[in-house]
């Protein structure tokens, strides 16, 4: 079921109280005005100076016209149409798939709750209420009930605080930081990692981006991947970050005053960040993590965003031992220069290569250029490394090559091994069973013998009494015989 | 060995509810710790079965009841979902074509009673649909009234349709709990309208007037008082039930074992 999530609430609009009119509310310009307006403003603004549209209703001071309002993110909202949102979301009522489920039912649904909400704003409508009033399967209007509840058509209560809303604006506007994003392919929210890309502004979910089915013009290379737990719980813009940078800077290890600086991150959580921060590895251990460290890198987050986060920190650490550079204009290589020249020449050397070759194509000049005001300065030796990096990448894909081709090869002989294993094993176990065949049927050859023995044995004594009775006989015969002839002799004799 | 004319029963046919969707009524009647809880719903058995916990969860949260609710609801949603779920395999046949249901509710301040026609054999009959245009066309206001009718017309729907499985037949014994206290719901699906007669050659399609009263629907609106004597005599009638239903219980097994 593809449930997609708003993003997080934005300037919150006025609605004017829900007589079944389509209100098509004002939002497109008001909206834009509001956003664009209240980043610059001061935190301390009143939000009674934004424009007409004040950010907090008051429904209990006026009870006349007590004023709903929704987030501008449900602006298509109307009572005569069903939208595309709609559709997508709550798919199961316009597929045809069921008579009784079609988008009338769903029209019913979602007008009866939303109605029933704004008759009594002040109180959240539980679910139990909308489906004790609504005539049909509780499971549909639960999903009914949790998609306008997500989409802030009812039960949605703007946040009080100005300063929250701003932070919140302030987040919007750089897409990266938003959390929950829907997948452009597959139109399900992306909770784990996304990877977008700048070429044609497009999200991906972890799923489409492993199947594999871009637009043709792309590749698997032109994404950069977004975790968003990560980014969903710590919520880092890049303006924390620099703050975080600079209080370490000014700190160091205080992390109390570092938390004060960021302001809006507690002490754990700037040290989490730090930590994660990658940065620091490249120069405790430059060699190593050089050459081994980026082939295996499939996470380009970790090569562009570093160079992004290293460069404030590096720049304000290290400015007084590197002159600025004068040429920013392609930041990226100023960025690769300005790094190299922390490390050494033979070892960005190294790094570029690898670099490369886990790529196939540099392309991250979109990504960084939101850094650019981060840019403090690339080093003078920038120009010789870039020279030294163009020179490397003629080599590097016949080295590429012939890696790949050794690799094989040991495979191959890895394989060949297993499979002999593999027979030789089988054979084993053949001969393990011809075995005990064998010694089965000696047992049986074995209890055979014993009972021709035996037949043996009986015949033989069979034969003995055979001959005892023809004795037997013989001697009853005979002594017949004589008895006979005596009698015989007997009867003649007188 | 089955004569064919018009009135048989057709082919027999997989167990299902005989309307478009084939969502089970469930109704829930719990007394925990003195504390009673009466509710009547549709659902859909092809959910998934997180849905009944998320749904008691939701439930006991929503009306603020005691925890101890949220596994007995879930339970008794499950007990209801698997007694259906075990007619499934079974043949039902479908005998009568037109049956009269019965309508007797009362939720909160309104009464209804109504009694209408239904083909039994209409697979594609909607109750719900039935039960919107009800409370449209009568102007009733309390939003409670139609899923009330709906799970009535459904659970007379329910019951007519295990009554039609052969081998249920036999296992008829003493179904309690399926029916609450506000409802007399309607087990005698025999006295099916023959259609030959209605509408053979003496017959008419319109009904005789004398018959008029009897299909009418009558909603009437009650005042708090009535309200309340109602629910007491309700009360005082569900408790003595279930004292005899006990006395029942424990004469069996007292006897049974002797």
């Amino acid at each position: 079921m593809a449930s997609s999530s708003p993003p997080p609430a934005q300037a919150p609009v006025l609605s004017p109280p829900n007589p079944p009119r389509p209100q098509q509310l004002p939002q497109p310009l008001p909206v834009a005005a509001v956003k664009s307006e209240v980043p610059v403003a001061e935190p301390r603004d009143p939000p009674a100076s934004v424009s007409s549209i004040p950010l907090e209703p008051s429904p209990a001071a006026v009870a006349a016209s007590y004023t709903i309002t929704i987030p501008s993110c449900s602006g298509w909202f109307s009572w005569d149409q069903i939208h595309d949102t709609e559709r997508r979301v709550l798919s199961e009522f316009f597929d045809g798939k069921s008579a009784s489920k079609n988008p009338g039912v769903y029209k019913y649904y979602r007008d009866s709750i939303i109605r029933r909400f704004r008759g009594n704003p002040s109180r959240k409508i539980t679910f139990t209420d909308a489906r004790r009033g609504l005539v049909g399967d509780v499971g549909s209007i639960r999903r009914v009930f949790d998609f306008l509840e997500e989409w802030g058509l009812i039960n949605y209560t703007p946040l009080a605080k100005p300063s929250a809303k701003k932070g919140e604006m302030g987040d919007d506007s750089e897409k990266k930081e938003t959390p929950r994003r829907i997948c452009s392919h597959c139109k399900s929210s992306c909770n784990m990692a996304c990877f977008t890309t700048d070429k044609a502004d497009i999200i991906l979910c972890a799923r489409c981006f492993v199947r594999g089915d871009y637009r043709p013009g792309l590749s698997s290379t032109d994404f950069k991947r977004v975790d968003i737990t990560e980014e969903t719980k710590a919520d880092w813009t890049d303006k924390e970050t620099i703050h975080l940078l600079e209080a370490i800077l000014q700190y160091g290890d205080d992390w109390k005053k570092v938390a004060e600086h960021v302001g809006t991150k507690s002490e754990i959580d700037c040290v989490a960040r730090f930590i994660k921060l990658p940065f620091g590895e490249q120069f405790l251990g430059p060699e190593e993590v050089g050459e081994y460290g980026k082939p295996h890198q499939k996470n380009d987050k970790v090569v562009t965003v570093p160079e992004g986060e290293n460069v404030p920190e590096q720049s304000l650490s290290k400015r007084m031992r590197l002159t600025p550079l004068a040429d920013a204009s392609n930041p990226i290589m100023a960025q690769v220069a300005f790094l190299s020249a922390m490390v050494g020449s033979d070892v960005a050397k190294a790094v570029a290569q690898a670099a490369i070759s886990s790529l196939h194509k540099v392309d991250i000049a979109g990504g960084i250029s939101a850094s650019d005001d981060r840019l403090q300065s690339a080093a003078s030796n920038g120009a010789k490394e870039e020279e030294a990096v163009a020179a490397s990448n003629g080599q590097t894909s016949s080295d590429v090559l012939n890696e790949a081709v050794a690799e094989a090869q040991s495979q191959l002989k890895k394989e060949e091994q297993d499979v002999e294993q593999y027979l030789s094993d089988v054979v084993q176990v053949q001969m393990k069973e011809i075995q005990d065949k064998i010694v089965h049927f000696e047992e049986l050859e074995l209890l055979l013998e014993k009972e021709r023995l035996q037949l043996r044995h009986m015949k033989d004594l069979l034969f003995a009494d055979q001959l005892a009775i023809m004795q037997h006989k013989m001697q009853l015969l005979s002594k017949g015989n004589e008895k006979g002839e005596k009698v015989k002799q007997t009867n003649h004799v007188p | 060995m089955r004569s064919f004319h018009p009135g048989a029963s057709k082919a027999p046919m997989k167990f299902r509810m005989p309307t478009a969707e084939n969502f089970v009524p469930i109704r829930l009647d719990l007394d925990i710790d003195g504390q009673r809880f009466k509710d009547a719903f549709t659902w859909n058995p092809n959910d998934p079965d997180s849905e009944v916990n998320n749904f008691a969860k939701r439930t006991v949260k929503d009306l603020k009841l005691p925890p101890t609710f949220v596994t007995q609801i879930a339970q008794s949603i499950q007990t209801q979902l698997a007694e259906f779920h075990s007619y499934e395999g079974q043949e039902m046949h479908i005998k009568e074509k037109i049956v009269p249901l019965k309508i007797d509710l009362r939720v909160n301040n309104t009464v209804i009673r109504d009694q209408f026609l239904w083909d039994i054999s209409n697979l594609e009959s909607d109750p719900e649909e039935f039960a919107r245009t009800f409370c449209k066309d009568l102007d009733i206001g309390d939003p409670e009234v139609g899923p009330a009718i709906a799970v009535s017309i459904r659970e007379q729907l329910y019951e007519i349709a295990t009554q039609s499985i052969s081998s249920a037949r036999e296992t008829r014994v003493g179904k309690k709990g399926r029916r609450g206290a506000d409802i007399v719901a309607n087990s005698k699906a025999g006295n099916t309208v023959d259609l030959g007669k209605l509408f053979g050659s003496k017959g008419s399609v319109i009904r005789k007037r004398k018959e008029w009263y009897l299909y009418e629907p009558i909603v009437d609106i009650l005042s708090n008082e009535e309200v309340g004597a109602l629910d007491a005599r309700e009360e005082l009638n569900a408790r003595l039930k279930r004292k005899l239903d006990e006395k029942e219980e424990s004469f069996q097994t007292r006897y049974s074992h002797g």
